[in-house]
């Protein structure tokens, strides 16, 4: 618990530091170094606290502050947690040293921001209580707005819909924890898990957070916000926020209906899911083949590929068997690193190519080809070809589907989600390797930046060749 | 590990590690990139005749490595592996060497080079892969590495044909990995077993095992360009000739006719297939196929076009010797894997010579071209010889035993099947060779580069080329030798399958 | 009708008239205020909630101050943006008039 705890705590400090270390001069250069140091430092203690918990599959709790059980902040971790509060830290490392040599400058506020949405995000993985969830998500909100707003005045317009939808879904999610609360008189979800009830008020609440969950998440049919949002951002708050930020409610969400519901709405509320999120599929998919510039694309990707967990997420209440829950977690963790190369990989296009429609990609085999194999492994890994992550996520979902012959049909999900996703990758990569117009070099040429673009990617391409013994890990750290 | 352990491991990294180290070369570093490519050839070449030379004692060469619950990681050098491994090993030299000539001061070579090793990898990997979750590992590989060798050229013909290329591909690996998870879900994916696999599971899993036959069958008829499956192979033509003649003549379309076997013999078994009765279909369209692909041959004008038309029907010669369930059949496939191949990589190569030399890509005007290309024009026509099964080329073997395999299983019409596949093979090779020899070049060639040296064109086009046609030769001359391709089928047959 | 339910019904009409505001009126402003709406009747369930014990539920009052805390700094937050997104649209400061919708 306490590794835990210090990779909350250090970005929260690193947060307030930042803040006080650039007040007056313009743009301290210590700045970004301290941030990525510190993003280090908590990534190295989430693998500790992986390590421990994962060892002894203990499940820890601490209220802050020792107060008593009702008005104390209560924290807990579990084997899943740690993993998602490295996988959290990994992610902000990543982006954090692309954005660090990123040219040109990403604002200075960046940097403290970024470290706020960190510890917003450790924060939430770890509340035991489902109002400490709301905070946490507003916390959320709020600093992802924040850094959304980084681009300048252009992406004004989507930072505000997206805050104010936001805001709206945070208050119905609250407004199902007031409804649970007059009934069980309980925040705590362990307790919460036991004595639940598949009453009307019961449902009413568990719809009204899901409702809220699903537009912060951008789940299908909720997801209107996100592309414009995602689009506009800098290039490594994109990749933040596809990475990361759409998985937070998405995890809240897990932790409410494999845990707290009772089992019987649980598989009333599975096929929904898992219905919507073949749906998301298609259509994330189709408008990402259509859309008109690269990020765009990638940010209707995201859409799609959530889809996928909302697929997984579906058939676990559905038909109540472990192996889903493995499928959904990969999918996030392999996509998560996908999506980081695919949006660096798009922002440095836009940079090198001077443009950002996805018809600039001609030739960009030939001009910047380091960048380009960052977006096609990603997007390969999107499709779920062997030896990706995506392919392991993908073949975890769809193997068990075969064992049962009623269950075959939603097989027939993955099938047309793979057939979509290739089309708009492929439409993407095709373009690339038409011959290169000659006369347009690239303006200016960082090997460095587009390796880190390229990072994740390898991370996530070879992620197969680990899969038996990830599956079987993952089995165990989705227990609790 | 032992070297027997790693030395299928080799087999796959000696085309992968340079493939891979080339992309990084800069355009001008030739010498270098050619080395490569060399020191991976010859290590491929000693490492398969070493695993040939084990095999034949008695040697297993087996790796195993975690990857999935239940499917491991597995390369496998077993008889039937090696059979297409050393049909890629030593047509990958040929094609190196004349890719080398063709493709001489033209850019993006290192792209080339390095995707078109990565293609023999995952080409070698098919061949090794020691089950179905490797097999898709590396079917895969060659789908993605494939593609830009196919769009190579960057206009947008070629585009469109990759397009096409993918939207096949993709879509038959899909295919493909659904099938082999619903066998997952039945048995796990243990290692290819002669007699197949699934004979230990269940009756009652009977229609899961059909719908997972239909998927593999489908998804492997796309790479093996069963009818109405092969619409990408003559598009794909538009792709530099080098890649032609060793991606669409011989290892993509063989890695999926290979599929099929392994399908058919080593998941299955003749015996489960039987009982399901699942065969029926696929023979119908192979033989449809080999018809009516050898009719579209017939139509074309463009020579590169009519001998993929041509690859098209040929391929379902090795499917159909598969799908008859009959040992003599089952030799005749085999070996027509390796005599299709050598033999169709010599057409292609002279397409490519003729192509590079004189500018001639329709058959219209190859009239007289034998005057000016004689030694080219004498490999053509010891190629389109034995695509129609004249002796004592390879083709007749292989048309003899897959007739006479016919025969053997009570499948009569098997014979008449050949009779007419051959005429028509006559009526569109030998009007070419007619033309080539004896017709009166009507007009000058569409360009001429005569180079220095004095030779008919470049020597490492003729050379390449030559050396193919020998092969053809000699594979029927000596078929009765017990080291040639139908001693090894004869081997695999005896080994593998019984029958 | 006992006050408390009196009062929670209010607070959920109230949340759901701010909710109806927020999906359905354009107005950046508007849409600010219907968020805040949709908060007082969150925070009005709450006190509602509470006051059904004797003394009051201290665990619910906590969650409406921390809700207020919220409340206002995201208000701020909206506020500011909206603005700033006005200035930038028409060159001046002014948030827009209300009454003149944007489409």
């Amino acid at each position: 618990m306490n590794y835990a705890l210090a990779s909350l705590a250090i970005p929260f400090t690193v947060a307030l530091l930042t803040l006080l270390l650039q007040r007056r001069s313009e743009a301290n250069p210590i700045v970004p170094a301290i941030t990525v140091l510190a993003t280090a430092v908590s990534l190295v203690f989430a693998g500790l606290a992986l390590e421990t918990q994962a060892v002894s599959g203990a499940v820890s709790h601490l209220n802050v502050g020792g107060w008593d059980s009702p008005l104390a902040i209560r924290l807990r971790l579990t084997p899943l947690k740690a993993l998602l509060l490295g996988f959290v830290a990994l992610i902000h490392l990543l982006t954090g040293l692309y954005a660090w040599r990123a040219k040109p400058k990403i604002a200075r506020d960046y940097w403290p921001l970024s470290a706020l949405l960190h510890t917003s995000l450790a924060a939430l993985i770890l509340s035991a209580d489902i109002f400490n969830l709301y905070v946490t998500l507003e916390l959320l909100s709020l600093s992802a707005v924040a850094l959304v707003c980084l681009s300048g005045p252009k992406a004004y317009t989507p930072a505000l819909y997206y805050l104010l939808l936001s805001l709206g879904a945070s208050l119905c999610y609250l407004m199902g924890v007031a409804v649970i609360y007059g009934q069980y008189g309980v925040l705590d979800m362990t307790v919460l898990a036991g004595i639940m009830e598949a009453d009307h008020s019961t449902r009413f609440a568990l719809l009204l957070m899901t409702a809220g969950l699903m537009l912060k998440g951008a789940l299908w049919p909720l997801h209107l916000w996100l592309p414009e949002a995602h689009t506009y951002a800098p290039t490594p708050v994109s990749a933040l926020l596809s990475g990361l930020v759409v998985k937070g409610p998405l995890f809240i969400l897990w932790q409410l209906w494999n845990n707290l519901a009772p089992e019987a709405l649980a598989r009333e509320m599975g096929p929904l899911f898992a219905a919507g999120g073949v749906v998301a599929l298609v259509s994330g998919g189709w408008s990402a083949f259509r859309a008109p510039f690269i990020k765009t694309l990638v940010a209707y990707s995201t859409v799609a590929q959530l889809g996928y967990a909302l697929m997984g997420l579906g058939l676990l209440l559905f038909l109540q068997e472990r192996i889903y829950a493995v499928a959904l977690w990969l999918f996030v963790l392999a996509h998560g690193l996908a999506k980081v190369s695919m949006f660096l990989a798009a922002g440095e296009m836009q940079t090198l190519l001077g443009s950002k429609r996805v018809t600039a990609m001609r030739g960009a085999t030939q001009t910047i080809p380091i960048t380009m194999s960052a977006f096609a492994i990603a997007g390969i890994s999107l499709i779920g070809m062997p030896p990706t992550g995506g392919f392991l996520a993908k073949w975890s979902l769809l193997e068990p589907l075969f064992t049962q012959a009623n269950h075959w049909p939603w097989a027939s999900g993955v099938l047309l989600g793979t057939f979509v996703s290739a089309a708009y990758v492929f439409r993407a990569i095709a373009l690339g390797f038409y011959q290169a117009p000659m006369s347009r070099e690239p303006r200016h040429f960082d090997r460095v930046s587009q390796w880190l673009a390229l990072l994740p990617a390898l991370l996530v391409g070879l992620m197969a060749f680990a899969g038996q013994d990830l599956i079987a890990w993952m089995a165990g750290v989705t227990q609790t | 590990m032992n070297w027997t352990n790693a030395l299928p491991v080799v087999a796959v990294f000696s085309s992968l590690l340079p493939g891979l180290l080339i992309f990084a070369l800069r355009e001008q570093q030739q010498g270098l990139r050619t080395g490569l490519n060399l020191l991976g050839v010859t290590v491929k070449l000693i490492v398969v005749g070493v695993m040939l030379w084990g095999v034949s004692q008695g040697l297993d060469f087996r790796v195993e490595a975690p990857f999935l619950p239940g499917g491991a990681l597995i390369l496998h050098g077993d008889a039937l592996s090696l059979q297409f491994v050393s049909l890629s090993a030593v047509l990958w030299m040929a094609t190196t060497i004349y890719a080398i000539g063709y493709l001489r001061g033209t850019p993006l070579q290192s792209r080339f080079f390095g995707y078109f090793s990565i293609c023999v990898s995952a080409t070698v990997g098919v061949a090794l892969a020691g089950n179905l979750i490797t097999f898709l590992l590396f079917y895969e590989l060659l789908t993605l590495a494939t593609y830009p060798l196919v769009v190579h050229r960057g206009t947008r013909e070629a585009l469109d044909a990759g397009r096409s290329y993918l939207a096949y591909t993709v879509a038959g690996g899909t295919l493909l990995l659904m099938g082999i998870a619903v066998l997952h879900a039945l048995s796990g994916s243990p290692q290819f077993v002669p007699g197949g696999y699934l004979a230990s599971v269940p009756a009652r899993h009977g229609p899961a095992l059909t719908v997972a036959f239909a998927l593999l069958i489908t998804g492997l008829g796309v790479k093996a360009a069963l009818i109405p499956l092969h619409g990408w192979l003559p598009k794909a033509m538009v792709a530099p000739t080098p890649v032609s003649a060793l991606l669409h003549a011989v290892a993509v379309v063989k890695a999926g006719a290979f599929g099929i076997v392994r399908v058919i013999y080593d998941v299955y078994g003749a015996e489960t297939l039987e009982q399901l009765d699942l065969t029926a279909p696929l023979i119908a369209v192979a033989a449809f196929t080999v018809i009516f692909a050898s009719l579209r041959a017939l139509q074309q004008r463009h020579l590169k076009r009519r001998l993929a038309y041509s690859t098209v029907s040929q391929l379902s010669y090795i499917v159909l010797g598969a799908a008859l369930l009959g040992p003599i059949a089952a030799v005749g496939g085999l070996v027509h894997l390796i005599h299709q191949g050598i033999m169709k990589i010599t057409l292609f190569f002279c397409a490519g010579a003729f192509e590079k030399t004189l500018g001639v890509h329709r058959i219209s005007e190859m009239d007289g071209i034998g005057r000016r290309m004689p030694l080219t024009m004498s490999a053509f026509t010891v190629g389109a010889l034995g695509m129609t099964g004249i002796p004592p080329t390879a083709g007749f073997i292989s048309k003899w035993f897959l007739a006479a395999g016919g025969l053997e299983v009570g499948q009569p019409w098997v014979v008449w099947l050949f009779v007419v596949s051959g005429l028509l093979n006559a009526a569109y090779f030998l009007p070419l060779v007619y033309r080539g020899w004896f017709s009166i070049p009507t007009a000058e060639w569409p360009e001429d580069h005569q180079p220095e040296s004095g030779w008919e064109t470049r020597r490492m086009l003729l050379l390449p080329t030559l050396f193919t046609a020998l092969l053809t030769l000699l594979m029927g001359l000596l078929a009765g030798s017990a080291l040639g391709p139908l001693g090894w089928s004869q081997l695999i047959v005896a080994r593998e399958f019984p029958l | 009708m006992s006050p408390e339910l009196l009062y929670l019904v209010v607070g959920a009409t109230i949340w759901a008239v701010g909710l109806g505001g927020l999906l359905l009126v354009h107005h950046m402003l508007r849409r600010v205020i219907a968020v805040n709406l949709m908060g007082s009747g969150v925070f009005l369930v709450l006190v509602a909630l509470a006051a059904r014990s004797s003394p009051p539920d201290p665990v619910l009052q906590a969650l409406v101050v921390t809700g207020l805390v919220v409340a206002i700094s995201a208000t701020a937050f909206a506020v500011r943006l909206a603005s700033a997104r006005a200035q930038h649209s028409s060159g001046t400061p002014e948030v827009e008039r209300p009454g003149g919708d944007e489409s």
